[in-house]
């Protein structure tokens, strides 16, 4: 734990748990409204005392769909490393504990799979399925699955190779239990770290998405939707596309302070 | 000769998947080719007779043989959108990507090394500090966000670049290199925050070990310890890591590219996935995963010609 108490650890901690509370509070607290209601009157303002980090293109006020757009972003990134753990995690655990033919075919699948960038892979599926908030997060989540099992297979390899595996399969313990009582709990400080920092690269997944077209969906606010928007802007106002610009580096800049000492918390291998 | 020999099979295996898996994900499309050569108002009789004719209403696996035939013998199909054979297209585009691609890592590798290996040398220190920060910074913002930076202060404030578009080398390569400045420096960033970390973690383990002290030991002055035993035995990891980047960079150039207007393989896979051109589609993304394995394979080969203890095992 005195690892968290580091500069980096710090700052980490406080990034993560304050994104987290503006995503969950942010739309208790406002009127999901108002991060579609239009100013005409105030379209493109720098920031002031009446919009605090100003307004974009159709008069939107930056600062509430900002806080909104967390929420968005948020909610497909985590989901989407949800589904990627229930893919990887049975896929990786099952092939690094058989071992054998089964663990050679189903790391020939992950493998090919590799060979897809993550991105194209999720912009493809998204393409497929037709874009919009849940078909970006499916996309997302199917994505990552390859390198996650890959990483948890070999944990689960090596965990299967250690003398208390051995003597509970010499005690008679079923496969299922093996699996579940002595595998999970000890590869699951890995999966973990891993789920952390995946976050991070779905939240800027997400982003890549939106800015293409094929994530999310105008006039719902996330953040890389705001950054396409702000592109023609941008010279006259920059702060519409510096402000979600901004939300998205803090974030991922957090979990992957917080997700480095998290490894050196939890991580064997690291020690 | 053997392990080449049997890497070579089992690319020919994943190709094989890669092109399995290629064809059943763009075959969940709602909506066919023939629909969308002929539109959605279309006569049923005549769009009827168009899947006839094209073999859609074949089996699937029937459907996958046309498509990996005509693949294998050279015959790529037309791209829906720009009504040109694919195989021609792809060539051309391949070509604008590789230039984006190299510069990319180029960039990448130029800086990450000296400041991998700086930080490594002083590790702990300030030095090290900052080379960590720099390299998170990279990786915490999306490179289309670098991106836009670049085009404002480049493009438009300072006017010494062009924004967006693409010229040929082979007319101007002049034009050609500054075209591909930007976006190459966008890609560069993000790539470098990764070389850099691993650069660095790789020489502190190697600094720790025996032979380094030995060397000092011996007298040899700090910079041929740290550039002759140290970096030339931690290029090899470095330059693995750098091959596995390449999948990522072609996942990044279908952003970077269609920010820039930059018409490579990305800025054509893009405009199929949005217009929904089946046969490109495809064909795209089977290059892609395809290029990405090609390559991984040559870094590996690579790998033994620079680091001979490989070989032993």
């Amino acid at each position: 734990m005195r690892k968290f108490l580091t500069p980096k650890g710090l700052i980490g901690l406080v990034l993560v748990a304050l994104i987290a509370l503006v995503g969950i509070l942010a739309p208790v607290l406002l009127d999901p409204a108002l991060a579609t209601k239009m100013y005409m009157t105030a379209r493109l303002q720098p920031p002031s005392a009446a919009h605090l980090l100003g307004t974009d293109q159709l008069g939107r006020d930056l600062a509430v769909r900002v806080l909104m757009g967390a929420r968005t972003s948020l909610e497909i990134a985590v989901v989407a490393v949800v589904i990627s753990v229930l893919l990887g995690l049975p896929l990786g655990m099952i092939s690094g504990y058989a071992g054998g033919g089964v663990d050679n075919v189903l790391m020939r699948l992950v493998d090919t799979l590799l060979a897809f960038p993550a991105l194209l892979l999720a912009l493809t599926i998204s393409a497929v399925l037709g874009p919009n908030i849940q078909n970006t997060t499916i996309a997302i989540g199917v994505a990552f699955t390859p390198y996650l099992a890959r990483i948890i297979r070999g944990e689960a390899l090596r965990v299967a190779q250690m003398p208390y595996v051995e003597a509970a399969r010499a005690a008679g313990t079923t496969n299922l239990a093996m699996l579940g009582r002595h595998i999970l709990p000890n590869i699951l400080p890995v999966v973990i770290v891993q789920a952390t920092i995946s976050l991070a690269f779905a939240i800027l997944a997400e982003a890549g998405l939106s800015f293409l077209g094929l994530g999310t969906q105008p006039p719902a606010a996330s953040w890389g939707l705001m950054i396409q928007a702000s592109r023609d802007y941008l010279e006259k106002a920059p702060w519409t596309g510096l402000v979600p610009g901004a939300a998205v580096a803090l974030t991922v800049l957090g979990l992957n302070m917080f997700g480095d000492v998290l490894r050196d918390v939890l991580d064997p291998r690291s020690k | 000769m053997t392990y080449v020999l049997n890497r070579l099979l089992s690319l020919i295996l994943t190709l094989f998947l890669i092109s399995l898996i290629t064809f059943a994900v763009t075959n969940i499309l709602p909506g066919d080719v023939a629909m969308m050569i002929m539109g959605t108002q279309s006569n049923p009789e005549a769009l009827a007779g168009l899947r006839q004719s094209l073999g859609l209403n074949d089996p699937l696996l029937v459907q996958y043989g046309h498509w990996i035939g005509g693949m294998l013998t050279g015959d790529w199909g037309n791209s829906l959108i720009f009504k040109k054979p694919i195989a021609e297209l792809l060539g051309q585009k391949m070509m604008a990507s590789a230039l984006i691609v190299v510069m990319s890592m180029t960039f990448a590798l130029a800086a990450a090394v000296p400041l991998g290996v700086w930080a490594a040398v002083h590790r702990d220190k300030w030095q090290d500090t900052t080379a960590s920060a720099t390299s998170l910074l990279g990786v915490s913002l999306p490179d289309f966000f670098w991106g836009i930076v670049m085009i404002l202060v480049f493009a438009r404030w300072l006017g010494w670049l062009p924004s967006s578009g693409y010229k040929d080398p082979a007319v101007d390569l002049l034009g050609a290199l500054r075209h591909a400045l930007l976006p190459s420096l966008a890609l560069g960033l993000g790539l470098m925050a990764h070389l850099t970390r691993m650069t660095r973690s790789t020489m502190t383990g190697i600094l720790g070990q025996e032979f380094i002290r030995v060397a000092r030991a011996k007298g040899l002055s700090e910079g041929t310890v740290v550039w002759r035993y140290g970096l030339a035995n931690a290029v090899g990891p470095v330059i693995t890591v750098a091959g596995l980047q390449i999948g990522y960079l072609f996942g990044s150039i279908i952003v970077m590219e269609s920010l820039f207007n930059f018409t490579g393989m990305g800025w054509l896979t893009y405009q199929a996935l949005l217009n929904r051109d089946v046969p490109l589609i495809q064909a795209t993304v089977f290059v892609i995963a395809a290029v990405v394995m090609i390559v991984n394979l040559i870094v590996d080969l690579l790998y033994l010609v620079i680091d001979p203890r490989i070989r032993l095992g």
